[in-house]
């Protein structure tokens, strides 16, 4: 599919090349769907590429802030993060091209970050090319101009970017599986993966003062007595999900558990035979809703930039202050715990993901984006999601960003991969972050 | 058959005919023998692997002379199409008699065909399994009785064991010697295995996947599982069965091969109708998804050893390129919270010990790494008097193949999920063909095989299963019948022929038991011992001729021959020709009674039960190294825990001191009377944070009160973290106190006394072992100079940065009266440091390059010449490292990510490459910048490492290597030493102590050595099988379960010689374990 659609651009380039010769240069016209073309091809060379998600959200934050500090510097109706988030500096006196055209310096400069950080190279730079023959083709000067002007804004954002010990922290320890200690988190089938992503409170966040600013209250305190707490939900994860069983796949809770599994990485395995199911990630589904409500409101390309920026660094952030709790509190999962204790062959609806329980890292992502996005487009904000159409799940309507979050937060319930507090303290937690970014970040000039 | 196949098969044929006058075995073509057979599978909509897990193991093969006609005719199975008979003609050609037999068998799908006598009538009967009641698979196993007129009648039911359920295979025996074939029944589960469950789901019978025993009661199979103690779990994947009286009781026992995470079984009779499952007891560990397996005696011990297979593979490609091994947390999980033993993915040779453990030697062998492999059959197919081994293998698809599983199939199955079916045709078709080549090896008889494919055989590109033996051209040689997925079922055609002596046995036994089935061959030439037993169901899925086979080489008498019948009856024959036919029936008048057992060696141990009260337990922290640092080779933080003799209370006895491990108390027991009793000294036990890797007790301020120096380590703790400091507490009237050290922060191994200086003040050589975190760097290692009971560094730069030191000797190697310093360690060579007027020289004493990863040094002149030799403890020759002069292992140590932090890389040789030993997902898992490199793994596999990691990075990392993984003696040449490595039993755990004495009393010193180590990841297993062994000379060494000792499954860190009511007694202290006492019986 992404093949043929590069092939239709090479032929369409050849095209206009033969044609061009004769013609002038003419503006290259750079829209929001074009940002959002761009972000679809990367969206599924990361779903190719497997991208956990918290290191998914980084991939989608840093190239959206090179492509968005591009327009505060050419458009005064916004203005440039570095200064607010704190350890951001100024970028350098880059001298504007004669022929600068910024909206194609900001997709250029997106394009560029995003190769970079993604692992497949080939099939995005085939993409890059395709475009880049198109936008030469129409106007050699502003291309080449913008080039130029992209490059130094990417070299810059690249320096900061690689300070955030991304690299430091995959030589990081392991999580340590303890089995003596049932009420810590332990690996769970079928693939048995490694607790993902320990050291992920030790990157550098956005504008989060420190990964552990909003620490969640403890979870209900492990214990098996019919009559605490923690017994209660692990018993209505269990209950809850039967109830579905016995409804069927039609059941709405499974419809939403499904709508918003989100999981990068579903293994299925049948004897020695193995494959994978793979999904865009929690933050990439909001990524996703961010596209919809620019392209539903009409927004232009500036606008959905910095809709798209402000977004993907509150998921960032999310990502950070929930990683930090989940690997604070190493709570186990109602699977290890449903097979350990109520039936030894009971499945949760969707596959558990490989991380500690608490909190639930889709509802503080969906807390987050879901609080950004209101502040951007505002509450009662009708919409669409049919972000997950091409993995095969219907299209759902919400009412508003924070509808969908409730959502996607009680869906990790239905799903029988979280207890409640994990959902119900995630969202609060996910809001906070959201909230933060709003009161912190100033991207609109009034 | 399809046309491709008939392409191979021809290129097949041209290549052997071209190849034939070297080859061992040739391949008649199915136009000359009129085998014709093909196991074709057609896969459709509704079946594939993906609706049954074994679609791809293929049919049976038996063989067997069904019409008594002295020629041995083939039954070929078939998954999908109908199974076929062929009668043997003579000259290797065969006729297809199937339909007038009878035995085209009519369920949906068969498994595994044997041929047993069943009803004892004196015709072999043919048994054909069958999966039935999954996807529409109808049918039941069936059993075709002979006639005697080569036409068969299916009368399973009347028989009992028309069995509807999924079997794989089934295996004839007398379990209960009433004289009559029973039978074990090989079934396997189908559903898919997502979690592990617990391993207790082996004791719930679950009638359709559960194995069964069945006992024949006047031809009435009865269901004896539940009461013979057989279990029949749900999560049983049985596809490998091996008979045999492995104990050497007179009772056939049996060991079942299990796919996945269920163990394998390991039944031995009881001798009243019950078996107990003993696997953990006499395996440390076995193979993972073990497919068949075989037995028959290797190093000519009258014990059958066996081989069960997996299927690692050798190609690198593939191997890099394939689903590796388990997590060693997972695996962590699977022992401890779920029950389960120890199982690693590659083929596992176990070397039978009779009452104890079995030594696991594949890898030191040369024959775990075979590929995707059913059948191995044991035989001598050369006729040298060594037991070789064939291999099938081939899997028409390989679902393990790691882009498939996260990249191709994915892709494929997104646009695809819509269906309720996730995986279609075309997504199957991407997985890479896995038709690897047929393996066959040349026994050596010191347990070593040597590859001989496309010496013996010619490579093939076929898919191959099950596979049986037997004569068919009748000219005393051995040939084989496998049967192939989508091709030919081809014949190999031994031509041994007069090259080589034999002698075939056919037994006449008592009916029912005609073919004498259990019935043991020992024959004897020139002292060498020949053992077989006869079991015709073997391999896998098959049956081979009931013949017993012995090659001899050029010699041309046999001394002896002794049968031992089932009923445990003998009789002897002597003097007896080469190259003939015997058929060998019960002699009333020569038979004997030899249900004797085996006559043991001398005991030198009895183990002390109470440990003379001596209960100490080491216990091991919960640091994983693998954890931190992801790639290194080994763990360092389980070096302890130190042991120390001496009086510690001043009653003129010897008291014992053992280290904790980190946050665990250290242990002292005093000799009282008649046993030892824990003390608390609660100035060092306060110290429990450190963990304590090596003692010493001595006088050191010469105040004649003992005074105690510890070394710590742990490899845990860090930098200038206080617990890396050593400890020193001097004894006075009140207790111990703690005195200042020198401020060095390393991880000790060894702490040896010596007053180097004679000043009549103990000094100390403290050798360091590792940098924590920081792995491949050189740690510091001291001599402590002691003046007046305080020490004080020694400057020497290099002892300080002699190597990653595990063990010191001092010892005068230069005969020039002063005292030397000898120091051994990982990645280094022993290094010889000259004592002269209190300084120490290195000087060089090896003749050849010798870095090991020495784990411990001892003086003894073991060639008995009257000067001092050096034993060394390494880590062996049974493991996925490999070394030599020619080709070290390397390993390149640097920031190769630029991240602060460092690297190590272990790389092998392989033809002429090296190789990083682990894959993609361990090294990019560090080295983030891999994945972009690499997208996915065929581009990864295959590459060496200096395509892998740039070339100007690996010149710039520093470069580790070993020469020698064996472990051996330095032989005292005069003013050289020369390496002599041990015999290969003592190669296949790594050496970890010795210990001098004289443990018979003859008046001359033996020296004890032990071992084992657990510290590695599954990706090497478990070096778990070594006994200990008593060194008497160069050419003389007992293993320890000969003696008395128990050290299977145990990793030895000391042994020491205690004294106990003026009796001697051996102390084995062990790593994470209860200590061992012995009593020395002499």
């Amino acid at each position: 599919m992404m093949m043929k659609r590069h092939t239709l651009f090479i032929l369409l380039a050849t095209l206009m090349l033969s044609v061009s010769c004769s013609k002038k240069e003419e503006q290259i016209d750079i829209t929001t769907s074009d940002f959002h073309d761009v972000l679809d091809e990367i969206i599924d060379i990361m779903v190719h590429d497997i991208f956990s998600p918290p290191v998914a959200s980084r991939v989608f934050a840093y190239p959206d802030i090179a492509a968005y500090e591009i327009i505060a510097e050419n458009n005064s109706a916004y203005s440039s993060l570095s200064g607010q988030i704190q350890h951001f500096g100024k970028l350098p006196e880059i001298q504007k091209p004669e022929n600068l055209n910024y909206r194609l310096a900001a997709l250029m400069a997106y394009l560029d970050m995003s190769k970079r950080l993604i692992f497949s190279e080939e099939p995005l730079q085939v993409y890059q090319d395709s475009l880049y023959m198109v936008w030469q083709d129409k106007n050699s000067k502003q291309f080449e101009d913008s080039k130029v002007y992209a490059d130094q804004v990417v070299d810059f954002i690249v320096e900061w970017m690689n300070k955030d010990n991304y690299l430091q922290t995959r030589t990081m320890p392991k999580f340590r599986v303890a089995t003596d200690d049932e009420s810590r988190w332990q690996p769970t089938p079928p693939a048995y993966m490694d607790g993902l992503e320990p050291n992920w409170n030790k990157i550098r966040p956005f504008v989060l003062d420190s990964a552990s600013q909003f620490k969640p209250v403890p979870p209900p305190e492990f214990s098996m007595d019919e009559n605490s707490r923690f017994y209660k939900e692990l018993k209505e994860v269990y209950d809850i999900t039967n109830t579905m069983v016995e409804v069927g796949d039609e059941a709405e809770e499974v419809q939403i558990a499904k709508f918003w599994d989100c999981n990068p990485y579903v293994s299925v395995n049948r004897g020695h035979f193995m494959f994978a199911t793979k999904k865009i990630t929690p933050g990439a589904h909001w990524i996703l809703i961010t596209k919809i409500a620019s392209e539903s409101s009409n927004a232009d390309f500036d606008k959905t930039v910095y809709a798209h920026t402000k977004t993907a660094i509150a998921i960032a952030d999310a990502f950070i202050s929930c990683w930090d709790e989940k690997y604070r509190s190493n709570l186990v999962r109602p699977e290890t715990l449903i097979n350990k204790y109520f039936d030894d062959e009971w499945k949760p609806t969707l596959q558990t993901p490989p991380f500690p329980e608490y909190t639930s890292g889709h509802s503080v992502v969906s807390g987050a984006a879901a609080t950004v996005l209101t502040d951007i487009f505002g509450d009662d904000f009708y919409f669409l999601d049919d972000s997950e159409l091409r993995y095969g799940l219907p299209i759902r309507t919400y009412q508003s960003f924070n509808q969908a979050a409730q959502e996607a937060a009680i869906s990790r319930m239905y799903g029988g991969i979280h207890y409640r507090a994990a959902v119900e303290e995630g969202i609060g937690q996910g809001k906070q972050v959201g909230k933060l970014v709003n009161d912190k970040l100033r991207f609109v000039n009034i | 058959m399809n046309k491709t196949g008939l392409c191979i098969l021809s290129l097949f044929v041209i290549m052997s005919c071209h190849k034939k006058a070297e080859l061992l075995f040739n391949n008649p073509t199915p136009e000359n023998t009129g085998v014709d057979f093909v196991n074709e599978l057609t896969e459709t909509k509704d079946l594939s692997i993906l609706d049954y897990l074994y679609f791809y193991n293929g049919g049976g093969v038996a063989i067997g002379d069904i019409n008594n006609d002295g020629l041995p005719d083939i039954y070929l199975s078939g998954n999908q199409v109908t199974n076929k008979l062929y009668l043997n003609k003579g000259n290797l050609t065969f006729e297809d008699i199937t339909e007038k037999a009878g035995v085209a068998g009519t369920s949906t799908w068969d498994t595994g065909a044997v041929m047993g006598d069943v009803n004892g009538d004196g015709f072999l009967d043919i048994y054909v399994c069958a999966v039935v009641g999954i996807n529409g698979f109808y049918g039941a196993n069936e059993l075709f009785i002979n006639n005697g007129d080569t036409t068969f009648t299916e009368k399973a039911a009347e028989y009992g064991l028309d069995f509807e359920n999924y079997s794989s295979t089934a295996a004839f025996l007398d379990y209960d010697l009433d004289g009559d074939l029973d039978m074990y029944l090989l079934n396997h589960a189908i559903h898919t295995q997502e979690s592990f469950g617990k391993s207790d789901q082996r004791y719930k019978r679950n009638d359709q996947t559960g194995d069964k025993l069945l006992r024949n009661d006047n031809n009435v199979f009865v269901d004896v599982s539940e009461s013979a103690g057989i279990f029949g779990g749900a999560n049983g994947y049985g596809l490998g069965i091996s008979v045999a009286d492995f104990n050497q009781d007179g009772y056939p026992d049996m060991y079942i091969g299990n796919d996945f995470h269920e163990d394998d079984y390991y039944y031995l009779n009881n001798g009243d109708g019950t078996f107990s499952e003993k696997a953990k007891t006499y395996f440390g560990h076995t193979s993972r998804f073990s497919m068949g397996n075989d037995f028959a005696d290797i190093n000519h011990d009258a014990l059958p050893d066996m081989i069960s297979l997996d299927m690692l593979p050798e190609d690198e490609t593939v191997l890099k390129s394939s689903q590796g091994d388990e997590d060693i947390q997972v695996q962590e999980m699977r022992i401890k919270q779920f029950g389960y033993n120890y199982q690693f993915s590659r083929n596992m040779l176990y070397v039978n010990q009779s009452d104890d453990q079995f030594l696991e030697t594949a890898l030191l062998s040369g024959v775990a790494a075979t590929d995707w492999s059913w059948s191995a059959l044991f035989a001598d197919y050369n006729q040298d008097g060594e037991e070789d081994l064939f291999i099938s293998n081939g899997i028409p698809k390989r679902p393990n193949d790691m882009d498939f599983i996260k990249f191709v199939s994915s892709d494929k199955i997104k646009s695809k999920i819509v269906n309720t079916k996730l995986v279609d045709q075309e997504a199957l078709s991407l997985m890479p063909s896995g038709n690897t080549h047929n393996y066959i090896f040349k026994g050596n008889g010191d347990l070593s095989f040597e590859d001989k494919s496309n010496e013996w055989i010619s490579f093939d590109t076929l898919v191959s299963g099950a596979t049986a033996m037997g004569d068919l051209d009748n000219d005393g040689d051995l040939d084989l019948v496998v049967n192939n997925i989508n091709d030919h079922a081809v014949i190999y055609e031994n031509n041994t022929n007069s090259k080589s002596n034999y002698l075939k046995l056919k037994l006449k036994f008592k009916a029912p038991n005609v073919f004498g089935i259990g019935t043991k061959a020992i024959s004897y030439t020139n002292g060498k011992l020949q053992y077989k037993e006869l079991y015709t169901v073997r391999g896998f899925q098959a049956s081979s001729e009931p013949l017993m086979h012995f090659g001899y080489g050029h010699l041309e008498k046999i001394d002896s021959l002794k049968i031992i019948w089932p009923d445990r009856t003998c009789q002897t024959y002597t003097n007896l020709d080469v190259n003939q036919t015997l058929i060998i029936e019960p002699d009333e008048g020569a038979m004997v009674d030899c249900s004797g057992g085996m006559n043991k060696s001398e005991q030198l141990f009895k183990r002390r039960e109470d440990n003379l009260g001596i209960d100490f337990v080491h216990e091991e922290d919960d640091y994983l190294d693998f954890n931190r640092q992801k790639l290194i080779p080994y763990k360092l933080s389980d070096r302890g825990p130190a042991t120390a003799l001496g009086d510690l209370n001043n009653d003129g006895r010897t008291d014992l001191f053992f280290g904790g491990s980190k946050h665990r108390k250290s242990q002292v027991f005093l000799s009282v009377d008649t046993a030892f009793v824990a003390h608390h000294i609660p100035d060092i036990a306060r110290d429990s944070i450190k963990e304590d890797v090596a003692a010493v007790i001595a006088d050191f301020n010469n105040d004649s009160k003992n005074d105690v120096f510890i070394g710590s380590g742990g490899a845990d703790f860090y930098a200038q973290m206080k617990p890396l400091l050593d400890s020193y507490y001097v004894q006075n009237d009140s207790g111990f106190v703690a005195q200042q050290l020198p401020d060095y922060f390393e991880n000790a191994s060894v702490v040896k006394p010596f007053d180097f200086n004679g000043d009549g003040y103990l000094d100390l050589f403290v050798g360091g072992n590792v940098v924590t975190n920081d792995f491949g760097k050189i740690p510091n290692s001291y001599i402590l100079e002691n003046k007046d009971g305080v020490f004080s560094l020694m400057k020497n730069e290099a002892i300080q940065k002699a190597g990653m030191i595990t063990d010191a000797l001092w010892h005068d190697f230069d005969n020039d009266g002063a005292t030397d310093l000898i120091v051994v360690g990982e990645w280094m060579s022993p290094k010889f440091f000259k004592s002269s007027n209190g300084e120490f020289v290195e000087i060089d004493r090896l003749p050849r390059p010798l870095n090991g990863l020495w784990r411990t040094i001892i003086d003894f002149d073991i060639d008995q010449d009257g000067d001092t030799d050096y034993l060394l403890g390494n880590w062996g020759a049974n493991s996925k490292f490999q070394a030599s002069i020619e080709d070290p292992m390397k390993m390149y140590y640097g920031d190769f990510d630029r991240n602060g932090s460092t690297e190590t890389i272990v790389c092998t040789e392989k033809n002429g490459n090296y190789f990083p030993l682990l894959g993609m997902d361990d090294l990019s898992g560090q080295m983030v910048s891999l994945k972009k490199k690499f997208v996915n793994y065929k581009d990864f596999a295959g590459k060496p490492i200096d395509e892998v990691i740039d070339k100007k990075a690996l010149r710039t990392a520093e470069l580790l290597e070993v020469h020698e993984l064996r472990s051996g003696y330095l032989r005292n040449d005069k003013n050289t030493f020369q390496f002599v490595p041990f015999e290969n039993e003592l190669q296949i755990s790594p050496l970890t102590c010795f210990l001098k004495y004289d443990f018979d009393g003859d008046g001359q010193d033996e020296v004890l050595t032990a071992g084992n180590y657990f510290g590695v990841t599954p990706f090497h297993g478990r070096f778990d099988s070594f006994p200990g062994a008593v060194i008497r000379s160069d050419t003389e060494f007992v293993l320890g379960n000969r003696l008395g000792l128990n050290l299977s499954n145990a990793s030895a860190r000391q042994l020491n010689i205690i004294k106990c009511n003026e009796k001697a007694y051996l102390l084995v202290t062990l790593n994470d374990d209860r200590a061992q006492v012995y009593q020395i019986l002499n």
